[in-house]
């Protein structure tokens, strides 16, 4: 638009373009313990301002005691994850139905997404579970599979809220007088409460349920919470 | 004999009437005239060694490759039409690395064994997608030797049939009969590295034509620590001084 | 300075082709209802105030008094429908006092529409318009462009269709005024609920003809956050110390009182965040 106003002529022409992306909003968060991890995320699933379902897990249990989210535009994230289990399937016919270890995991996400460089899917993954030696392990990546192993670490829609929360109290970032040390479960389960309590305040795209994986040497296991539906 | 099997040979992917592919079976024959492999596993790893057939005194015998390296995790013994081999070697050196790149981890010994023997049927006319790359079977057989932290030290033998079994001990190659019975003999279970390296060669001396030195044979081993490794002429010939002495014992024991 | 400065105009088109982002205004997600009945009208608007994705204030004012007996519910910019209101509140005081009359709902609608339009839609204020007057009650609505509507019932902001589909379902004719609040109330629910730019509290406002408006603040209050898990009080030397100086002073020491004053006796100070 041009006016008296304006120093710009013509503003660029108006491109009509299909657009395959869109963003389903919600927030995922993961942690590891000494001999635990956790892969916890709302079930609120939008579009816009609208609120599609109140209830869509997207934490999955994908075999192998491994747990998985991909957060961010939901269709990719189904996808990517059906993928994985298939080539986990695939694994154990050619490995004599041997257990995929996590950090195999890890490095088998990196080429499915990598695979898709030039038309990337749009999600931050994480997984969690145990590595070899027992001790609770989340790998967290980009969308085109950069990754990394961490403590913990939190993806989507409020990640940018909950992970400086996450600095302070699981690794004790800006408190000179705390050791750094393990959590007990319990600890561990009361933070991803605070958090996606407060992340639901103050995020439109986060509400209504807190799902929350827990993987231990005993398998996995599922608790639900609900949180503020407005 | 070879009349009644003519109409059904030429075709390599052709059954005779009584069930059988006869180029394939024609291939395992081509085995049986390539040079003397032996492979021993123990619990302390596996021990693989080979006959080299030094045809000419102008040949430089360090040029004969009858073990290679396929990851440092595994190595393989040959015998038949050695030339066939590079392409599994090739296939096998593949798979090992591309397992790493995709799950961060050694391939398992038997998984890289399918993974070869996959190969072996690549003749005949291309199946859905899958390339045909060959015009007849490959005529050489294997001797998979690898170390994995689940199976531990194994040993592999893969014909060109596509088929593959796990040994204790196998021979293949010219004087592989004989070295097998041997073998049945000779094993069991509590063998050390040590002691399958002497059987190994004192199963080569009786088999081979020529006298065994270190020009005409090698050993290689795969263990948990050191993974592949083929030993070098002086060691062999160290080992092929003890066998001797230790004969040279028994003689004098028995007289 | 009165009026609107466009001083900064150029160079801000300027700044934003060389790429510099516009700031934000917080704004538009919303749910504003009116809705007349015997005797009276009732607004009602939530609580919520966004900035894109983030929740900016959890508990908003969007009911504005234009005059006692007119009340005005804002969705949009929120700068704009705050600015807007204040403006034409003091013209129509003015127009109140020069006539010498009751102002009329009718006026601020005209005052407001022929702000807006002249502005055509930068000023980004849709506005429920409601109040008692001499002539009766009234209930208008207004768009940022300047047209305006009228009806028994009204809705506004992105959670309007959700506010709608309660009225459309349950209006009827000659409501009483606790029926008109009790549809009013519900409507905002449908936004606070279903509309992810509304949420938290029901604001409420009710203009009986010859009474005082009255304004229930927080009229409902459905989404009281729940006790957390931890408290987060952080131990004594948890902020490394890097520097310390003393500034002496001359000042002469007269009188000394010592205050004991730790976080358990003064709980408001623990407040993290609201």
């Amino acid at each position: 638009m041009s006016s008296d106003y304006s120093n710009i002529k013509d503003s660029a022409p108006i491109e009509h373009r299909f657009n395959p992306y869109s963003d389903n909003g919600g927030t995922i968060l993961g942690i590891a313990g000494e001999d635990f991890a956790v892969l916890a995320g709302d079930t609120r699933h939008t579009t816009g301002y609208s609120i599609n379902s109140r209830y869509e897990p997207k934490v999955f249990d994908v075999g192998d005691n491994i747990i998985m989210s991909a957060n961010g535009f939901s269709a990719d994230g189904n996808s990517l994850i059906t993928n994985f289990k298939t080539n986990l399937q695939w694994y154990h016919f050619n490995n004599n139905e041997e257990k995929l270890k996590i950090s195999s995991a890890a490095r088998l996400i990196q080429h499915l997404l990598y695979g898709k460089r030039f038309f990337p899917y749009y999600v931050h993954t994480i997984i969690a579970g145990l590595d070899e030696n027992g001790k609770g392990a989340v790998y967290s990546f980009d969308p085109v599979g950069s990754y990394e192993r961490e403590q913990c670490r939190a993806g989507g829609a409020a990640a940018s809220l909950i992970m400086p929360f996450l600095d302070n109290q699981v690794n004790f970032k800006n408190q000179a007088n705390q050791p750094l040390r393990y959590l007990s479960l319990n600890e561990v389960l009361s933070l991803v409460k605070d958090a996606f309590s407060s992340a639901t305040e103050r995020h439109i795209h986060v509400g209504d349920y807190l799902e929350i994986l827990i993987v231990t040497k005993e398998g996995v296991r599922t608790e639900l919470y609900p949180l503020k539906r407005d | 004999m070879f009349l009644t099997r003519s109409e059904y040979d030429r075709g390599v992917s052709t059954f005779s009437p009584e069930g059988r592919l006869f180029q394939v079976e024609y291939s395992l024959q081509a085995i049986k005239l390539g040079s003397t492999a032996i492979g021993i596993a123990t619990s302390e790893g596996v021990i693989l060694g080979v006959e080299k057939r030094v045809t000419s005194p102008l040949l430089e015998s360090s040029s004969i490759e009858k073990i290679v390296e396929i990851d440092n995790h595994i190595g393989c013994a040959m015998s038949g039409l050695t030339a066939d081999a590079r392409s599994m070697i090739d296939h096998a050196r593949v798979a090992s690395l591309n397992h790493n790149l995709y799950y961060d981890e050694k391939i398992q010994v038997e998984t890289l064994t399918q993974s070869v023997c996959d190969l072996a049927l690549r003749f005949g006319e291309g199946v859905d997608g899958e390339e045909r790359l060959m015009s007849r079977p490959f005529g050489v057989a294997l001797l998979i030797a690898g170390y994995d932290d689940i199976n531990g030290p194994q040993l592999y033998h893969a014909d060109p049939s596509g088929t593959f079994y796990r040994y204790d001990a196998k021979a293949i190659g010219a004087g592989s009969e004989g070295a097998q019975a041997e073998l049945n003999n000779e094993y069991h279970k509590s063998l050390t590295l040590k002691d399958a390296e002497l059987l190994i060669l004192k199963i080569l001396k009786q088999v081979m034509e020529e006298k065994l030195d270190s020009n005409n044979a090698q050993l290689a081993s795969v263990t948990k620590d050191e993974g592949f490794r083929i030993y070098s002429d002086e060691e062999t010939g160290k080992i092929i001084q003890e066998l001797k002495d230790q004969e040279d014992d028994d003689i004098a024991e028995a007289s | 300075m009165a009026g609107l400065s466009f001083e900064n105009y150029q160079r801000n088109q300027f700044l934003s082709s060389k790429g510099y982002a516009v700031p934000k205004a917080t704004s538009t997600g919303t749910t504003i209802v009116g809705c007349k009945f015997n005797g009276g009208v009732v607004i009602a608007a939530d609580t919520r105030a966004t900035a894109g994705p983030i929740v900016a204030d959890k508990n908003c004012e969007k009911l504005h008094r234009i005059a006692p007996h007119i009340w005005c519910a804002g969705a949009g910019t929120a700068a704009d429908t705050e600015m807007v209101t204040q403006l034409i509140s003091s013209n129509i005081e003015l127009h109140s006092l020069y006539t010498n009359r009751e102002p009329r709902v009718c006026t601020a609608l005209t005052l407001l529409k022929q702000h807006l339009f002249k502005y055509s839609g930068h000023i980004g204020a849709y506005l429920i318009v409601a109040g008692t007057d001499p002539t009766g009650s009234h209930l208008f609505s207004i768009h940022a462009h300047g047209s305006t509507d009228i009806g028994y019932y009204q809705t506004l902001g992105s959670g309007s269709l959700a506010a709608m589909s309660v009225f459309e379902s349950r209006w009827k004719l000659d409501l009483t005024k606790e029926e008109a609040m009790k549809l009013c109330s519900d409507a905002i629910q449908a936004g606070i609920w279903n509309d992810l730019g509304s949420g938290s509290n029901v604001d409420l406002c009710v203009m009986e003809a010859g009474k005082d408006a009255v304004l229930h603040r927080n009229y409902l209050t459905p989404n009281v956050r729940s006790q957390k898990a931890n408290n987060y009080i952080f131990n004594r030397g948890a902020t490394v110390v890097l520097k310390e100086k003393t500034i002496y002073s001359k000042l002469e020491l007269v009188s000394e009182e010592v205050i004991i004053s730790t976080p358990e006796e003064r709980p408001e100070a623990m407040e993290v965040d609201a």
